[in-house]
């Protein structure tokens, strides 16, 4: 618990000394639990999902950094590793894959290329899968757009 | 004509000559009733069945115990660390990564040494070189520590100690996984060895890696397994390309090593594994294990799927990665087989039936339940026959063999009959306890095969309860006895007799079962064609009928096939339909 809490504020001093450094992730700590933290992160140019902004949501349980964080997309998305309902994230590094040495700013970083290189053998959204397996970019992509401009855009009028 | 082959066989087994069939050996049969005779027979079948034996139970595997495991794996290690010249540590986890092939892994080592070090993660010189700092930064807790509380492997990666141990700590929890551990940083592969844990892990947890290690050495060898049986810590060599799977490990335990079930032969792995499932399915636990989980395809172990997609992984060591909906391989579903998540490997696969079998058997289950009580019963009561048989061979070997012989003034060598007995009996309660097994999972239209499997099933067990009788009943009154008694000689042969025929019996049971009831289609087609060219179905039929009277015991099963033809209540001949009286064995029509 305590080592948990001494890793996370490091990581929460990180986040603040280098605010900007990346300008497409924007960590946030809960202001009253350390052990809970939202993301924004900016869509990656050049796939369906640019020009959104999303949000994830992360349950950081005690044993961390031996144990991964929680992490789902609070915005919707229509991606092929994402659950289209729950936000639920199929990525190896949250699962078995997971190394201490990893950070919450890593994971986001992970995160943003995995929704540029979906793995579409892996599905938690099969339509999505199913699109991209049957070799439908163009669908794939439109549909990824369209939940895109619905979900993680500013509204316009 | 393959059957007639297996035939001739069966026949030298009980020392039946051709002659008896063309009935010129007409004294073995009619003095079947006296004991005498009897005997004779049985020392001739013995010597045969001997040979049999002998070759059945060749030692095709060697029982090991933990030190032998520990042993042997030490040689290995330091076999390997020696030809390579290399450290210890990392002789281990290239051996594990090979499954402890000294082979394979030499043949890797000396094509390319290169790739076997990345695909291990053996570095041979550290990644990040160390300039002298004083302080470093610690990877995981990101804090600054003087270099004495830093550590790293070979990549040389910086890690605090408690970081590490916690590192090390967190894995070994997990599992067997803690033997393939790798550098903590993500962009590293360099394997984390046995030094590393003994340095930094609690004194439990090296127990736990060390048992892991020796587990490793066991299960990722193809050659060896566990001996299956309750507290039992021995391990089992198995030489490959041997007949007959039936190992009996020095915990007194047999067991079949293709499926490690108990010893269950002459009834397939299959058939048992059905059997046992099917004993267990009542159980609450299996309910819920059945409505929950599906076994790993690779290693049956029971995985419960709580959340994530299709592309399962198994835990350590069996990874083995299969889609949850279909239980193919992982590897099978891609565009090439047309395999898309949906899956519709799995709707082409119930359309193909593969699916039907499993559901037909559960529905069967439900209706005949009753059919299933009646085997069921059966095999659980030759079960705890069994092992109250294996405590009175028991009691016989520690108390009663010396009472014995101070009773009757025999040296204990020559009692050894008794203890052959009870061996015996032992042995053939196993075999019958999954006759039943096989007679539920027999199918029902196979008329003939079921007929001729229940009359050998029948007279196996007959033969066997005048055996267990004998050797239970009759002989406590010997225990008793204050002065040697005359009869014991008598017995003695009774005893020894009902041994060898029992067990003839038994072999006659196994080998029929063992070839499919085979003899029963030859069999089939004489009681109908009556053609005579298949004079072997008839010596098969002769060769049970010659029951010493049992048959009679037995619900007389006159079947008259057709019109041109009736078969003998006693021996089950088919005679012609003119002839009133057995032409085999002289009964009345």
């Amino acid at each position: 618990m305590q080592t948990s809490r001494a890793r996370l504020f490091k990581e929460y001093k990180e986040v603040q000394r280098e605010k900007g450094a990346d300008p497409d992730i924007q960590l946030v700590c809960d202001d009253s639990n350390i052990f809970k933290w939202t993301a924004l992160i900016k869509g990656p140019s050049e796939t369906p999902f640019e020009g959104g902004v999303f949000q994830l949501a992360f349950a950081i349980p005690e044993q961390y950094p031996l144990q991964p964080p929680q992490v789902r997309f609070l915005t919707k998305i229509f991606h092929p590793n994402v659950h289209f309902k729950t936000g639920e994230i199929c990525l190896d590094i949250l699962k078995n894959a997971w190394s201490p040495a990893w950070t919450l700013q890593s994971v986001c970083r992970a995160i943003i290329a995995l929704m540029a290189h979906p793995e579409p053998d892996s599905p938690l959204n099969c339509d999505s899968g199913n699109l991209l397996r049957s070799g439908d970019v163009r669908g794939y992509q439109s549909m990824a757009r369209m939940y895109t401009r619905l979900a993680a855009m500013p509204k316009k009028g | 004509m393959d059957s007639d082959d297996d035939m001739h066989d069966a026949n030298d087994v009980e020392s039946m000559d051709e002659d008896f069939y063309s009935g010129e050996a007409d004294d073995y049969y009619n003095s079947d009733n006296a004991d005498v005779d009897d005997y004779e027979f049985v020392e001739d079948a013995d010597a045969d069945s001997d040979v049999f034996t002998a070759r059945r139970h060749q030692q095709n595997y060697i029982i090991l115990k933990e030190e032998d495991i520990r042993q042997r794996q030490e040689n290995d290690i330091t076999g390997v660390a020696g030809v390579l010249s290399i450290p210890r540590d990392a002789a281990i986890t290239l051996l594990r990564h090979y499954n402890w092939s000294v082979s394979k892994v030499h043949d890797a080592w000396f094509s390319d040494e290169d790739r076997v070090r990345k695909a291990v993660g053996l570095l041979a010189k550290p990644v990040v070189e160390h300039p002298n700092l004083r302080e470093f930064t610690c990877g995981i807790c990101f804090e600054s520590h003087q270099r004495d509380k830093i550590m790293s492997v070979a990549c040389g990666h910086p890690f605090c100690i408690t970081c590490w141990a916690g590192y090390i700590s967190t894995s070994i929890i997990d599992g067997p996984g803690c033997l393939t551990l790798r550098c903590p940083d993500p962009s590293c592969g360099a394997a984390v060895g046995q030094d590393m844990i003994n340095l930094l892990a609690r004194k439990e947890e090296k127990a736990k890696y060390s048992q892991y290690l020796l587990r490793s050495y066991i299960e990722d060898n193809r050659k060896t397994k566990w001996c299956p049986a309750p507290g039992c810590e021995y391990a089992v060599e198995f030489a490959a390309g041997s007949e007959g799977y039936d190992v009996s490990c020095l915990c007194s335990f047999n067991f079949c090593w293709n499926c490690t079930e108990e010893a269950h032969r002459p009834v397939d792995c299959g058939t048992v594994g059905r059997w046992i499932m099917k004993n267990s399915a009542e159980s609450e636990n299996m309910n819920w294990i059945l409505a929950n989980s599906k076994p790993c395809p690779k290693c049956k172990r029971p995985i419960e799927k709580n959340q994530g997609c299709m592309h399962m992984t198994c835990t350590p060591p069996c990874k083995f990665e299969f889609c949850w909906l279909c239980l193919g391989a992982w590897t099978d579903h891609g565009e090439r087989t047309g395999g898309f998540y949906a899956c519709n490997r799995y709707e082409a696969a119930k359309q193909e039936g593969a699916y039907d079998e499993a559901e037909r058997r559960r529905e069967m289950a439900k209706n005949s339940l009753e059919r299933y009580t009646h085997y069921y019963e059966r095999w659980a009561s030759n079960q705890s026959s069994r092992q109250k048989a294996l405590a009175d061979l028991h009691q016989m070997q520690t108390v009663h063999l010396d009472i014995l012989s101070d009773a009757q003034c025999q040296p204990e060598s020559q009692l050894k009959f008794i203890i052959e007995a009870w061996q015996q009996i032992v042995e053939c309660r196993r075999v019958l306890k999954w006759t039943y097994a096989y007679g539920y999972y027999l199918a029902e239209y196979e008329h003939a095969k079921k007929q001729f499997f229940e009359y050998l099933q029948g007279e196996a067990e007959s033969g066997l309860e005048r055996l267990h009788q004998c050797a239970e009943k009759e002989l406590h009154q010997f225990l008793d006895d204050e002065s040697p008694s005359s009869n014991f000689n008598d017995f003695r042969t009774k005893l020894a007799g009902l041994t060898s025929v029992t067990r003839n019996y038994f072999e006659n049971l196994v080998r029929a079962l063992e070839n499919g009831l085979s003899d029963v289609e030859s069999h089939g087609g004489c009681s109908r064609a009556a053609s005579s060219k298949n004079g072997g179905s008839s010596k098969a039929s002769r060769g049970g009928g010659r029951g010493k009277g049992i048959a009679s015991t037995r619900a007389g099963c006159s079947r008259t096939d057709d019109a041109s033809h009736w078969s003998c209540d006693q021996c089950t001949y088919a005679n012609a339909r003119s002839a009133t009286t057995c032409k085999m064995c002289q009964h009345r029509r």
